[in-house]
């Protein structure tokens, strides 16, 4: 895998509602140790301001968006409660920061995605018209 | 929904479902593509679209106390993140609305529509019971 990126990463965090099962004191030492480490990512200027997600929603889907089903999406572990973009070169560097999270403590998860420079689906129809080129010459 | 219908931080559209190219000819892929980036532009110069990007399809995960690490895919391919948009619309009919426009819907991709927190609503509740214990 190419692990060098210009483009920066994404970190997505995924969780259950675990901070129901916390204490008012437990709870604010967290959301203050998470504020803390976003400000210093900040002001390191590897990360831009995040965004937190309402635990709210709807998916659209079927052809033309038809279908309209509300979330919540209040049980499932796999939920995303919110995202940071960050402006650092290599996944390494992206993990590494995803490790010191102070949210990782309650058994969340961070999945960590490489921001593309190019759209996938366009690289690979390329690729493809490629292919049928070779086929038929 | 009616009195949740409102987002002053706006909306994020995240893109489910990473296989849609497989069935599809080079010529089709290729149209669903540029639809999506023209819908995007045109989202952009209406001032709609603020951010937006594709995502690659590798990536990591990092989880839990012990801070394993480990490979994607992070789902299964109908359910995982292929790309984002972050929206400025006022409500979430809107952001539906535009949702449905969505150039990969007939391919099984499937918009997820989430209004974006002015803060942590952890936070929030937080000082929401803060406020309460004062009473």
């Amino acid at each position: 895998m190419n692990t060098q990126q210009q483009n920066g990463y994404m970190l997505l965090f995924r969780s259950d509602e675990w901070y129901n099962e916390l204490s008012y004191d437990e709870l604010q030492k967290v959301v203050s140790q998470n504020n803390a480490w976003i400000e210093e990512l900040t002001a390191e200027g590897k990360a831009k301001p995040g965004h937190a997600l309402q635990r709210k929603g709807v998916t659209v889907s079927g052809e033309n968006g038809r279908v309209v089903s509300d979330g919540p999406f209040a049980e499932s572990k796999e939920v995303i409660g919110g995202f940071l973009v960050l402006n650092v070169d290599t996944l390494e560097e992206a993990i590494a920061i995803a490790k010191s999270s102070p949210s990782l403590a309650y058994s969340t998860s961070i999945e960590v995605r490489p921001l593309a420079e190019e759209c996938p689906l366009d690289v690979r129809a390329r690729e493809l018209a490629r292919e049928e080129q070779l086929a038929t010459a | 929904m009616s009195t949740q219908n409102q987002s002053q931080n706006g909306y994020m559209l995240l893109f489910r479902g990473t296989d849609l190219r497989k069935g599809l000819s080079p010529e089709e892929l290729q149209k669903v593509t540029d639809n999506w980036m023209a819908w995007f532009k045109r989202l952009t110069q209406e001032g709609k679209a603020v951010a937006g990007n594709p995502l690659e399809r590798e990536g990591k995960v990092v989880s839990g106390k012990e801070r394993v690490v480990s490979d994607g895919p992070f789902a299964e391919a109908k359910e995982a993140i292929g790309g984002y948009f972050l929206l400025d619309v006022a409500t979430m009919d809107e952001a539906v609305a535009i949702a449905r426009e969505c150039p990969g819907l007939p391919y099984g991709i499937r918009v997820e529509v989430r209004p974006v927190a002015g803060e942590c609503p952890i936070a929030a509740d937080l000082r929401a019971e803060a406020q309460f214990a004062q009473l």
